[in-house]
């Protein structure tokens, strides 16, 4: 009989796997390179604003090794999201959740790339989401508030529940120990937009 | 099937949503809102000193929306405790720990409500140790570190266990740095001085005093190496009236040794203001006893 601690270890890895399935890397022209999710088999990819900010040309690195050049499809600076396409079909995806369910207090693991680490991942729990949370920007907005350690690398890249589904985009950080992901329903939303009516499409 | 990870996860929002009736908002300050335990149905609230920067126009948000003003009861500097009591009853007290307490390394949960819903950080307890003396001469039952992190407004916030019980008050402001939990026997405590009096009573004797090696032959007799030598006596002072004087060494108080300062300030607690004890010490090097009658400092 393992005990709960192996359970938890054994556990542990799935959920981390199925995080980084859908995990890209975005290259900008410059050095190093911030994160993204793919939201769509067929090349649908959601990451951050600021993740694109810059003239270089945009590049995706699939978790197969590929690396396509991916175009904007919509940019919202003030949500902090984009939407990018790539050409490419059959693009491994995560299951999504429901971000209007997160209770505080729940476990969650964010995968991102960390400082150019690759796939990196941390795990903590809700500190808490809506709107208004405290010494926040933009805080009208709603957000996940997470206890764990994000660091630069990690925006755009996806949050995930303890079952490896999609809650959230990670997205900022106040200190070492606070993040913060935009909840998955606000992506949802920004993603129907976008998709309807492409905003400030342009290819570099 | 569900997972081990699955269930713990559920069992911590679980503890989160249990716990959060009796966690509510602090509004006694310009920056962000603080955190506070209901303490009793009727309307007490404990929460952290330092989070009101004003004895009046404080208010309380509760869970379900609502706000409350609230009067300041009292509160205590030295051991970073205030207590409120919001106008109307109907509140949900907070479950409070009793028995051992927790262990290090054990999971525990930092609430807060700094907003309109509870919030919650996960984390371990560091460390634990006696009973130990704040900067500011508060005397807190039990040591008790974690690491959870301090969100913004989660002071005065409790730290709960694994079963939802409140193990005492967070502070980010007793040690820098450090996530700090008053536990629930001194929130006890202090909560029942304040009450009772509105602040917390300290006695006062009215002496500068430094600490000495007793000379050889009275150590032995004694049965104790150093003592408080009184350097100076304040006029009028409980220890002027009761006859202290200038060149004395202190050795014990109320038949308990007196080695050092901290000695004497744990003796000098509320409990004997306004008694009259006595205080033994080395006067040209013959032992004696003299009654001092404790004042009160206000």
């Amino acid at each position: 009989m393992p005990t709960v601690w192996e359970q938890l270890n054994a556990e542990l890895p799935p959920v981390v796997d199925r995080a980084q399935s859908a995990l890209v890397q975005i290259r900008n022209g410059g050095q190093g390179f911030g994160a993204g999710t793919i939201w769509h088999a067929d090349g649908l990819i959601v990451t951050n604003a600021h993740v694109i900010a810059g003239r270089g040309a945009l590049r995706v690195a699939l978790p197969d090794g590929r690396t396509l050049p991916a175009t904007i499809l919509a940019s919202d600076p003030d949500r902090d999201l984009a939407a990018l396409v790539v050409t490419a079909s059959d693009l491994p995806t995560v299951e999504l959740g429901d971000s209007r369910r997160v209770r505080p207090g729940q476990w969650v693991m964010a995968v991102g790339h960390p400082w150019g680490v690759a796939g990196a991942v941390t795990g903590g729990v809700v500190i808490g989401m809506g709107a208004g949370l405290p010494e926040i920007p933009r805080a009208h907005h709603e957000w996940i508030a997470l206890d764990l350690h994000m660091r630069p690398g990690h925006s755009g890249g996806p949050l995930v529940d303890v079952a490896g589904r999609l809650i959230g985009i990670n997205t900022m950080i106040a200190g070492p120990d606070v993040g913060f992901a935009v909840p998955l329903h606000v992506v949802a939303r920004f993603l129907k937009r976008a998709l309807a009516a492409p905003q400030r499409v342009r290819s570099r | 099937m569900t997972s081990v990870l699955q269930t713990l996860s559920q069992d911590m929002a679980a503890t989160v949503e249990a716990a959060g009736p009796a966690v509510v908002r602090v509004e006694g300050r310009r920056r962000v809102p603080a955190t506070g335990v209901v303490w009793s149905a009727d309307g007490l609230i404990v929460t952290a000193h330092h989070v009101l920067s004003r004895d009046e126009r404080i208010t309380v948000g509760l869970p379900d929306g609502s706000t409350r003003p609230a009067a300041l009861v009292g509160r205590d500097p030295s051991t970073d405790l205030a207590v409120l009591r919001a106008d109307g009853g109907g509140l949900t007290p907070a479950a409070w720990a009793s028995g051992d307490g927790p262990g290090v390394g054990q999971l525990v949960l930092a609430l807060g409500r700094p907003g309109r819903s509870v919030q919650a950080t996960l984390g371990i307890v560091s460390a634990l140790g006696e009973s130990w003396r704040t900067p500011a001469g508060g005397q807190i039952d039990r040591y008790l570190q974690t690491d959870v992190v301090m969100y913004p407004g989660f002071s005065g916030g409790p730290l709960v266990d694994a079963s939802g019980q409140v193990l005492g008050l967070n502070t980010s402001a007793l040690l820098r740095g450090i996530s700090v939990t008053v536990p629930a026997a001194t929130v006890r405590a202090v909560a029942d001085a304040l009450l009772a009096h509105g602040h917390i009573r300290r006695g006062y004797l009215g002496v500068g005093a430094q600490p000495v090696r007793l000379p050889e032959a009275l150590a032995g007799q004694i049965g104790q190496e150093t003592g408080l030598l009184i350097a100076s006596v304040e006029p009028g002072s409980p220890a002027d009236a009761g006859g202290l004087m200038l060149g004395d060494t202190i050795v014990a108080l109320d038949g308990h040794p007196v080695h050092h300062m901290d000695d004497l300030l744990a003796l000098l607690g509320g409990d004997r203001a306004g008694k009259a004890v006595p205080v033994r010490v080395v006067r040209g090097g013959q032992v004696q006893d003299v009654t001092v009658t404790i004042g009160e400092r206000a």
